[in-house]
């Protein structure tokens, strides 16, 4: 038996207006969407820099509800400050940079890739990424396998200091794609 | 400083002398749509936090993107392992299951094997994230030099 589409609003409150602008944008999304295995081919090689502001420092931690002041570049009332840690001012999160590298890996100047999954990291933190650094993901298509009928498309990971060379974070990670 | 003085809270800091076996200190979150939904988390793939669209590609209901649950599994990590954490570790994590809106979910860790390097050790930890019905969401391994 089909089961029914939950309403869009089962998990939290919304007027008509917000459930038509969120279907507007789903609709959009939906509209160019390609399954990612299509997309990518081996020795696929992406590269983009990214600044590591403060208030992208604190929009991460905010999400995850880490409230370490180790990461603390931006406060309210002071706004910007140097912030304190172990090695001096604020640093980032030690997983941070792994959650943009799916920004690298999924071409963003390309279709939205339905229905993938992350299932797999394997992540080295080499060194703390001051906030404020700008830094270098570079991701690059080493396998497409298949196991269990499941199609399975695996990076390579590097994250670099643009100005300095200093390799913070290497990984390998899996994507599941339809 | 650089990174080598004691930093963990004194009754978290894993030391040479954390015997194997030691369990850390648990976290709980929630899995809010809220926050699932925002903008640096999940807001670009609507199966992240939206309850039709993931109707739709089969799930029953909106999931969390994977690397949340990895990051609470490293806020655990640095509660206890502070400053290390960052330098020459590794963390390893499988989602084998995932973890929906509205799930209350739990970290755990517990001390493996504590491997002879330099002074110290290389501290291997098994940990994982699970629900409230003890059901395993993200298991993997962690690898941090202490005293080394």
């Amino acid at each position: 038996m089909i089961q029914p589409l939950p309403a869009a609003d089962a998990l939290k409150p919304m007027s008509p207006l917000q459930v038509r602008q969120t279907r507007e944008f789903i609709d959009n999304l939906a509209s160019e969407a390609k399954p990612y295995w299509d997309m990518v081919e081996i020795g696929d090689q992406l590269s983009r820099d990214l600044l590591l502001s403060a208030e992208l420092v604190i929009l991460y931690a905010d999400g995850v509800e880490d409230f370490n002041p180790w990461y603390e570049g931006w406060r309210m009332n002071s706004w910007s400050i140097d912030g304190e840690s172990p090695f001096g001012g604020a640093i980032v999160p030690p997983l941070l940079v792994s959650h943009f590298v799916l920004s690298v890996q999924f071409d963003a100047t390309r279709p939205f890739s339905i229905g993938s999954i992350h299932t797999f990291h394997d992540s080295e933190i080499l060194a703390p990424i001051p906030v404020g650094a700008t830094v270098r993901i570079t991701t690059t298509a080493v396998d497409k396998f298949e196991k269990r009928e499941r199609r399975y498309v695996r990076h390579g990971v590097t994250v670099t200091d643009v100005e300095s060379g200093i390799l913070y974070f290497k990984e390998t990670r899996d994507i599941l794609s339809l | 400083m650089d990174g080598s003085e004691p930093d963990a809270p004194v009754d978290l800091a894993i030391t040479r002398d954390t015997p194997v076996g030691y369990r850390l200190q648990s976290l709980k979150k929630k899995a809010a749509i809220q926050l699932m939904g925002s903008r640096l988390w999940g807001r670009f793939n609507p199966n992240h936090w939206d309850p039709v669209y993931a109707a739709s590609t089969g799930l029953k209901a909106p999931i969390q993107t994977g690397e949340m649950s990895s990051a609470y599994l490293a806020e655990m990590c640095v509660n206890h392992f502070g400053a290390a954490f960052f330098q020459n570790a590794r963390v390893v994590c499988k989602y084998v299951a995932s973890t929906h809106a509205d799930e209350i979910i739990t970290t755990h860790g517990v001390v493996r094997e504590k491997i002879p390097k330099g002074d110290g050790y290389r501290f291997i930890v098994d940990i994982w994230a699970e629900n409230d019905a003890a059901e395993k969401k993200t298991v993997g391994w962690v690898e941090v030099d202490v005293g080394v």
